[in-house]
């Protein structure tokens, strides 16, 4: 990959990245992920 | 040789930050849970096991006392004889407590701390002592009667935190269809009472509605019931109480779900929970009978278990 | 202009074991929980740690991101998630498998593993088992957990529940340690998971971190960016006389001098170490920074 190329990639993927992170938290992603993971369900860590 | 002395002390500095910053939250927290009690560990079955728990924390209170005799002499200098000394909800340790307070620049800041420690501690052994003597009351008379002998190898290291909380927590709520539920009335009316912990997306919980609805239908020929309670609709969450109703009527489960508030004795005691799913078996009088069962009741070990304590709650409440 | 380092590079790489062990604690912060047998519960655990790192682990102090995803996933509301796919496309471009190599848990782990002094085995005939791990991510941890779901909308996190040994390690065995109400809930799917662990540790002490070559999911995901990672590595032409003891030094057989920014390469920095000459070092920037041959132009990064 050429230097230019790859220097333009990397940027785009900082922001889509950035972008979809953003988007995940305004859906409500982050509270789901949240409320799963200080609760432990036991089947879903492999217990029982 | 700089850099990885440089290394070792930041990662020592580290561990120490972990161990005390967790350390310090975690036992405030601890001072709090053993008012409460824990519900995930056993507690004394026996008036035997209740009785020898009984000495072993008074032994413990006379022990954190004689330790700085001195210093407890000028408390108990400052204390004053004409203040009530079990006022209401206080014990001994929070009359101390502020006494202490009170006489504080009577003291160097290192005794007033160990003072105020030793205080808490002694507060929270007399809750303890308090609710064993409520469960048993026939081991007031035996700890006056019987001999003293010293338990071997007192725990004093650990503290029997481990939920001398037989008693449900009473609680005040609705269930999801807005009807208001109490607990005093749910277990005095139920010779049995199944209390199921469980959250909206929890797989195994969710998985086992069904089974449970059957279960309630088998309990009421028996006089018993089960209810649910759904840990996202405490405090009345709108979105997490329509959730819970979808899931419900999705799985065919008819019987009562209840919610509280979080902050409240039994809104406590649920936050204490953390394995899910969790099932509770509660007699007429509103006591734990025997450990809570951890997993989905669809597996064979915990449905042969259920149903033990079940039939044990069932003849104990004939006899 | 990406910086080259090269006794940044060395010292990193001298001092790995340390900046390991240190990532395992910050991301296992909660200490005193182990002897409690409780979770961490605080807001902490909407953020992910970048290392494969178990929820239920007593101390985490944060999610993990394939459970994290799984928990999104499966749930019934959504079928993908954003938030954790942008936090790793992030990590994955921030910092590619030097995450893999410096900041996992589980690497670190089966790196102590694999100091137990024995016949240590080659993994270079086993590379088509590689492939193994991109398997795993899209069947167990996306596709499954999407498509497989209940009558009411809900997946199973596959890759937990099923799969992981971490999870084992740090979460079921200290909680049951210290809780009773759990102990009595281990089961069948226990017994498979704790063979599983078991596996991974004694196939550790023969081979190079065999889960992180031939299992792990995040490792798999993060070996994708490793070609468009600001991380990198950097082999100086001028000065390699092609000795080749940096291939032969490099456990996850990765020849550095060809393919520098291989998915394998988890930038441990042994190579770093075994060049008699300092022509590898780590590379921090965009682009691929100035080119060290004779050629006059110089391509210049943004």
């Amino acid at each position: 990959m050429s230097c230019g190329k790859k220097a333009a990639a990397q940027v785009a993927l900082l922001m889509a990245g950035a972008a979809m992170l953003c988007f995940g938290v305004w859906r409500g992603e982050a509270a789901t992920v949240l409320s799963k993971a200080i609760k432990l369900c036991l089947e879903c860590v492999g217990i029982g | 040789m700089n850099m990885k002395r440089i290394f070792a002390l930041a990662f020592a500095v580290l561990m120490v930050l972990a161990l005390a910053a967790c350390g310090a939250k975690d036992n405030d927290k601890q001072a709090d849970m053993s008012g409460d009690g824990s519900a995930m560990t056993g507690e004394p079955k026996t008036a035997e096991e209740a009785l020898t728990l009984h000495k072993e924390l008074l032994e413990r209170e006379n022990a954190l006392l004689s330790e700085n005799a001195e210093l407890w002499e000028k408390v108990f200098m400052e204390a004053d004889k004409g203040m009530a000394m079990i006022e209401d909800g206080k014990n001994y340790g929070d009359f101390l407590l502020d006494t202490i307070e009170g006489a504080k620049d009577q003291f160097t800041d290192e005794e007033y701390e160990m003072l105020k420690e030793s205080a808490t501690e002694i507060s929270n052994i007399e809750n303890k002592l308090t609710e064993l003597e409520e469960k048993y009351p026939e081991i007031m008379q035996e700890s006056i009667d019987g001999a003293m002998s010293v338990p071997a190898g007192s725990d004093t290291s650990t503290p029997p935190d481990d939920g001398s909380m037989q008693k449900f927590p009473a609680f005040e709520g609705k269930d999801l269809d807005g009807n208001t539920v109490k607990s005093d009335e749910l277990f005095s009316g139920n010779a049995v009472t199944v209390v199921n912990f469980w959250f909206t997306t929890c797989n195994p919980c969710v998985g086992e509605l069904s089974e449970l609805d059957a279960l309630n239908k088998e309990l009421a020929e028996k006089g018993g019931s089960l209810i649910g309670i759904n840990t996202f609709t405490l405090d009345g969450d709108e979105t997490a109480i329509s959730e819970a109703k979808d899931v419900l009527a999705k799985k065919g489960a008819t019987y009562q779900n209840v919610y509280f508030d979080s902050d409240g004795e039994a809104g406590k005691f649920t936050t204490n929970i953390f394995a899910y799913p969790t099932t509770y078996v509660v007699d007429r009088n509103g006591n734990i009978v025997g450990d809570p069962i951890v997993g989905a009741i669809t597996e064979k070990k915990q449905a042969e278990t259920l149903q033990k304590l079940i039939e044990q709650a069932l003849a104990a409440d004939v006899g | 202009m990406g910086k080259k380092f090269s006794g940044v590079s060395q010292t990193m790489s001298r001092f790995r074991g340390w900046i390991q062990a240190g990532a395992t604690l910050l991301t296992n912060l909660h200490l005193p929980n182990f002897l409690k047998g409780g979770l961490y519960q605080g807001a902490g655990k909407t953020v992910c740690v970048p290392g494969l790192n178990c929820y239920s682990c007593p101390a985490a102090s944060g999610a993990c991101p394939i459970g994290a995803f799984q928990a999104v996933v499966g749930s019934s509301k959504f079928s993908f998630s954003y938030y954790i796919t942008g936090f790793l496309i992030l990590l994955g471009v921030l910092l590619g498998r030097f995450i893999c190599g410096f900041l996992c848990p589980f690497g670190w782990f089966q790196e102590l593993l694999h100091k137990i002094p024995t016949k240590k085995l080659s993994t270079k005939k086993l590379k088509p088992l590689t492939y193994l791990k991109y398997a795993v991510l899209l069947v167990m941890v996306v596709l499954l957990p999407a498509f497989l779901v209940n009558d009411v909308g809900m997946g199973d996190p596959f890759f937990c529940k099923y799969l992981c040994p971490q999870g084992v390690l740090e979460g079921a065995i200290p909680l049951s340690l210290a809780n009773a109400g759990i102990r009595a809930a281990l089961g069948k799917l226990f017994t498979w998971k704790f063979s599983i662990l078991l596996s991974v540790i004694v196939l550790s002490v023969v081979f190079y971190r065999p889960f992180c070559k031939w299992l792990c999911p995040l490792g798999a995901f993060y070996a994708l960016f490793n070609r468009v990672s600001l991380f990198q590595m950097k082999v100086d032409k001028s000065k390699c006389v092609s000795c080749g003891k940096c291939a032969r030094a490099c456990k996850m057989d990765v020849d550095v001098t060809k393919t520098p920014n291989h998915t394998e390469c988890i930038r441990c920095g042994m190579c770093i170490r075994a060049c008699p000459t300092n022509a590898v070092c780590f590379r921090y920037g965009f682009g691929n920074g100035k080119e060290t041959s004779k050629k006059t132009t110089m391509e210049e990064s943004k």
